[in-house]
């Protein structure tokens, strides 16, 4: 893992100066070139990294389209600087199931309709999955906390809860409740 | 197969994110673009000068209105031909650079003149300048049946008032965003749009090119809602000039703060309604007063009245709509466009009447069933009403409604209100080509797209059920200019303009077989290999309907359970209960989700959005997510739906729109039972904690216990 | 992203963190959340900023007498903290109320404390905001006021402080530790704040270059555990407050002899309404007094015509508050 090349101890105003450095994300090592270092994760994955699954819906840590997990947490990549992430693991929706197929949380948004336009899908997924993974059996008042700060405005969150329900229902070994 | 519960065939690439939406396709060489944002609220631009802008490294072009004087005049070229300011934050130019931070910095650079002119900033300011437009939407702007003045004077009952509703924006997820390049004369467009047909014709028109030369595509929409159509055009058109002159491909992606000024809006209204009843509870007369906001460049007017005209069997009715222009953005069709705003007067005055008569909510409206159009004087093709409110009813409990304000759970006061929703079903031109494959395999295309509703799961299902194929066999391609030519995705019409296509092009493919010799117990497979080893295809044709001796509509029927703090006055929607009629219902799990979408939406226009413009300045305020509020997870209600099948036969395959339905009525149902837990009626949205504080009691129910430490 | 860049570097430590955060157009950065949202806004033009957040500065637990909470812990790890939740989950509750579960996730103490007001015409780009551009005007003194504070605004400014954390911390009698060129010093939550007066553009009494390090919060046994935090807001998660309380007492052979009553979202700082406290001290915790109490906690609250209602929501709120914790539940 590089250290951002641009530190001065000096303040300056040349702040065009672009670095180099390496990100570490989903496994895997990724090399950032002549990058700002004022650059958002999100805007280094999307444009730099041709990694497009964390969205860009509102660029200020308002929505959720572009939850990753930052060494174990859930953030919004919007609000994080590349740089700053170097030395960390990031994890994005692209990392998620290392077979190419559909992890159960994902299976779940399909069986439960929990899918509409999909722009807000990838980040609800994340979340999702940070919750299920650090509270198996959330109550209701968990559930509706701990991913309220993933809006959507297309599927009126009804199917998302009964994603969660099938989710926690399979995880737990009963029978499958999807139709 | 149709009427199942199919899980969406898209869905997968959505969940996993490989679903490639319009922002994410990636030319060789891409420019980013920014638009330079008038300061000022009204005037003239007299001046532009970028030569700080060109010394921004990484700066490569910058368009203005000089770079697009040479566009055919038309109302989506007005905006970038003419130096004009209509609202603060118009676009007044364009940068294109190598990065994102180097076209902003440029038009953070870029110099402008103006010659300010006096500006209307609310439409409280122009009162005196109100005019009736000719048209609300599709709909004449005003109407008279009878003699509604005299019967109010003879009525028995008149409720009379004043309702108004807050200007809201869409916000779909995904922002507006264009990619472009030329190829030679021709160019390639991937552009967030609910209208890939529709967006291609205004380009064409705009540069004079032949409409085949124009490629627009859209596989992929991040949500609409209304606001992915006709607004977003001129400043396109700019970036697609700015790529011609560059030669390279160029983005442009609106901001979140954009998407409160360049994309459209839910005008505001004001609604005066009077609505008489006789001694029994009939209604014999309604008069509907609409005043709405429009822009100084552009007119458009909700049909909000319109609910007034046919929902209720009514002799006496007249309506009128109102505009007054301002220097704010312009308003357009917005989920649930004049049904949400007018269903919230009307379903209100109805649940005051229902009080004041006596008479239970649910059979007042009953003995008000309209059998028939009273506005057009024509039958519906079919209207389910009455059993969407005995179904939604039932569910609900309605029955054990206690009195008002009785009822207390805690700290929350309970309330129960419903309302009546419906929506017109239209249908719009529509093209469909079937192709059987060789491996006998199913390939769909239509120039549509799927803003997120489900247009590539039904139209599959369309086709496997006729052609009588798994639905795993079939394809479906959507959202480019190169496929058949589609309906344009709002006011819920894709699904019932797709369907007399589809099936015209599946009942040619059966008879081109058939023609060929496919023998009666030959599977589609077989029969492609022995007779047509290249595949075979066939396209259906659908025109737009003319509904003229009959009406459609979808209507619903929404319970709600409010719970208002007995204190502090928070409001929550705790459950909804609805019914909704929209014909032959294909998909019951993608149905469902709609229409809980689109009763979410309601309520947040109910209790939470809205667009706050600064009355001095004519500037939106508090352009961001956390200050315009819309509904997050632990605002969700329970939601019980209950989808009523109609078997219009009037309709092309039965099948009405569902999209709309959600979003109207639920407002009133929700300001209802928010009287019936405080006793306060709140006629104007969205209904906030302050509406009600001051006059809940007091007090905390409940007795304080002793207490030691 | 707005147009203008800055620089960037992670701070060596505290010391070189001090000595460059003096500089004009400097600005130390942890979790961004708010700093960088303004940024993007064009409402926050730093030219370099000095990162925190790997200073080590995130640690918990308990110092002495006090609660020690480092200044780049984050939001998260701080609610479910086992010290913050046995001594004070006072602290846990307000933070729990605050924001999202990412943002949550991101955020630290030390910006938590420092975030700048939501007045909608401070955020926005274009508009007349005093707190802003200093003589550029207050456009929602005349304008917009819903979100305008009810206690301590002035000709000049009408902003309110947004943190829900901050409204605790004060009512625990916390004390921030506060590095800068001339050492160490400590200064109590309810003075780290200023009101905005002449200069709305400045939120705090720190000087340039200083740093918060630590937040340290009496312990339990010395304040009282009888705590609760109520948030008022529209919608029902994710949203700053309309308005919030804190409320914290003890009781000593069942009289009142301790009471914190403070207010958030109403003033341009945590607000504390010492006429109301006043009135708990030697009184039973009842229903009667609490209404008395609250009644004159509000009283000579200036309100403008959009933000009214607050005084009678804040009454309410404190009778609530007091409530809860009388009541346990």
């Amino acid at each position: 893992m590089t250290a951002p090349q641009a530190h001065s101890n000096e303040p300056t105003n040349d702040h065009d100066v672009t670095v180099g450095y390496s990100l570490s994300i989903n496994g895997g090592t990724h090399p950032v070139q002549d990058a700002w270092i004022g650059e958002s994760l999100l805007y280094v994955l999307r444009e730099r990294l041709g990694l497009p699954g964390a969205k860009n819906a509102c660029e200020q840590g308002e929505c959720g389209s572009c939850s990753v997990v930052l060494d174990g947490t859930l953030v919004c990549s919007c609000l994080v600087l590349a740089a700053d992430a170097v030395g960390s693991e990031i994890a994005t929706i692209e990392g998620l199931s290392a077979d190419g197929g559909l992890t159960d949380v994902q299976q779940a948004f399909l069986d439960a309709g929990a899918v509409q336009c999909g722009f807000c899908t990838t980040g609800l997924v994340m979340s999702v999955h940070d919750m299920l993974d650090t509270t198996p059996a959330p109550t209701d008042l968990e559930r509706r906390e701990a991913i309220s700060g993933n809006l959507c405005r297309c599927t009126g969150y009804g199917r998302i809860f009964e994603a969660i329900d099938l989710v926690v229902t399979r995880r737990s070994g009963s029978p499958a409740g999807a139709s | 197969m149709s009427g199942e519960r199919a899980r969406r065939i898209e869905g997968a690439l959505k969940v996993t994110g490989r679903a490639e939406y319009a922002g994410e396709v990636r030319p060789d060489g891409m420019l980013h673009a920014a638009l330079v944002q008038a300061e000022i609220t009204c005037g003239d631009v007299v001046g532009i000068d970028d030569s700080a802008a060109r010394h921004t490294p990484g700066f490569v072009d910058q368009v203005s209105y000089d770079d697009a004087r040479s566009l055919a005049p038309s109302t989506a070229t007005a905006l970038i031909r003419e130096p004009v300011v209509h609202f603060p934050g118009q676009p007044v130019g364009l940068t294109a650079a190598d990065t994102l931070l180097a076209a902003r910095t440029a038009a953070a650079r870029v110099r402008v003149d103006y010659v300010e002119r006096p500006s209307v900033a609310a439409i409280d300011q122009a009162l005196d300048e109100a005019y009736a437009p000719a048209m609300a939407g599709r709909i004449i702007g005003a109407s008279h049946r009878g003699d509604p003045a005299v019967a109010l004077t003879g009525a028995h009952l008149v409720v009379r008032n004043r309702y108004q509703t807050a200007v809201n924006n869409h916000h779909p997820m995904e922002p507006h965003v264009v990619v472009c390049w030329w190829e030679g004369e021709q160019v390639v467009v991937h552009t967030s749009t609910q209208a890939v047909y529709g967006t291609r014709a205004i380009i064409a028109h705009a540069l004079a090119m032949p409409a085949d030369d124009v490629r627009v595509v859209c596989r992929y929409l991040g949500g609409g809602f209304g606001c992915k159509g006709q607004l977003w055009w001129p400043w396109m058109l700019w970036t697609l000039t700015a790529s011609k002159r560059t030669g390279r491909p160029i983005r442009l992606e609106l901001t979140r703060a954009q998407m409160f000024t360049l994309v459209g809006r839910r005008q505001e209204t004001v609604q005066d309604l009077a609505v008489g009843f006789d001694a029994t509870g009939r209604l014999v007369a309604i008069e509907h007063d609409v005043l709405a906001q429009t822009s100084t460049h552009g007119e458009y007017c909700d049909t909000t009245a319109e609910v007034s005209r046919r929902l209720y069997a009514c002799p006496n009715v007249r309506t009128l709509h109102r505009l007054v222009r301002t220097n704010e953005p312009q308003p357009i069709p917005m989920r649930a466009p004049g049904t949400a705003p007018g269903t919230f007067a009307l379903e209100s005055a109805l649940d005051e009447a229902a009080e004041q008569l006596g008479i239970d909510p649910v059979e007042l409206r009953v003995r008000n069933f309209a059998d028939h159009d009273h506005d057009a004087d024509v039958p519906w093709s079919s209207n389910s009403l009455l059993q969407c409110y005995q179904v939604a009813a039932d569910r609900f409990g309605w029955a054990q409604r206690p009195a008002s304000a009785t009822v207390v759970d805690g700290r929350w006061r309970i309330g129960w209100g419903m309302a009546t929703t419906c929506y017109p079903a239209h249908r719009q031109p529509c093209r469909v080509r079937v192709r059987l494959q060789p491996d006998g395999t199913i390939v769909v295309q239509c120039g549509t797209q799927d803003m997120g509703s489900g247009t590539y799961t039904v139209l599959a299902q369309m086709v496997a059920d006729a052609l009588g194929v798994p639905l795993s066999q079939v394809t479906v391609e959507l959202g480019d200019t190169l496929l058949p030519e589609g309906p344009f995705s709002g006011g819920s019409q894709v699904t019932a303009s797709m369907f007399p296509a589809a099936r015209q092009a599946t009942d040619a493919l059966r008879a081109q077989l058939a023609e060929l010799g496919m023998g009666h117990d030959e599977t589609l497979a077989d029969a492609v290999q022995r007779i047509a080893p290249d595949g075979i295809e066939a396209e259906g044709a659908a025109t737009a309907n003319a509904d003229i001796d009959v009406r459609c509509m979808s209507f619903g029927a929404i319970f709600t359970e409010v719970g208002v703090d007995a204190d502090l006055a928070e409001i929550r929607v705790r459950r909804v209960t609805a019914a909704f009629a929209t014909g032959r219902v294909l998909n019951p799990l993608l149905t469902e989700s709609q229409h809980i979408g689109g009763l979410i939406g309601g309520i947040g226009m109910t209790l939470l959005e809205q667009t706050v413009t600064d009355r001095s300045s004519g500037r939106i305020i508090g352009d961001n997510l956390a200050d315009y509020l819309v509904p997050v997870h632990a605002d969700m209600p329970e939601f019980d739906i209950a989808l009523i099948d109609e078997d219009d036969t009037y309709l092309p395959g039965g099948v009405k729109g569902v999209g709309m339905l959600g979003t109207a009525g639920i407002q009133a149902a929700i300001a209802n039972a928010i009287h019936h837990a405080t006793g306060t009626r709140v006629r104007h949205l969205p209904i906030r904690i302050e509406d009600l504080l001051h006059e809940l009691p007091a007090t905390t129910p409940g007795a304080l216990p002793s207490m030691s430490e | 992203m707005s147009g203008v860049a800055f620089a960037y570097s992670r701070a060596a430590d505290v010391a070189d963190a001090v000595a460059r955060g003096g500089a004009p157009g400097a600005a130390f950065v942890a979790g961004g959340t708010d700093l960088l949202q303004l940024w993007k806004a064009g409402r926050a033009t730093p030219t370099e900023l000095i990162d925190v957040y790997g200073l080590g500065l995130d640690g918990i637990g308990v110092d002495g007498d006090e609660l020690s909470i480092g200044a780049t812990a984050r939001l998260s790890d701080v609610a479910r903290h086992p010290f913050v939740v046995d001594q004070h989950p006072l602290i846990a509750e307000a933070v729990l109320a605050s924001a999202s579960g990412q943002i949550r996730n991101m955020a630290t103490v030390g910006g938590n404390l420092l975030q700048r007001t939501r007045c909608p015409y401070f955020r926005t780009a274009g508009m007349a905001c005093n707190k802003h551009r200093p003589g550029s005007g207050c456009g929602a003194l005349d304008g917009e006021d819903r979100h305008a504070a009810l206690f301590g605004a002035g000709s000049s400014c009408v902003a309110t402080h947004p943190s829900d954390l901050a409204v605790a911390l004060v009512a625990l009698d916390a004390t921030v530790e506060v590095s800068g060129a001339r050492g160490v010093r400590r200064v109590g939550l309810s003075e780290l704040y200023r009101l905005p007066g002449e200069r709305p553009d400045v939120d705090t009494t720190l000087a340039a270059g200083e740093l918060i390090t630590r937040v340290l919060v009496p312990r339990a046994a010395s304040i009282g555990r009888l705590a609760t935090y109520v948030k008022v807001r529209d919608r029902a998660s994710f949203e700053f407050a309309l308005l919030s309380v804190a409320a914290v007492i003890r009781i000593d052979a069942g009289t009142i002899v301790h009471a914190r009553l403070v207010c958030g979202g109403v003033a341009p700082a945590p607000w504390r309404l010492p006429a109301g406290e006043a009135l708990l001290i030697g009184q039973k915790p009842e229903r009667g007094v609490f209404t008395v109490a609250a009644a004159a906690a509000v009283e000579g609250a200036p309100p403008l015509p959009g933000n009214s209602f607050k005084v009678e929501l804040l009454r309410r709120a404190l009778v609530r508050t007091l409530t809860t914790i009388a009541t346990g539940s």
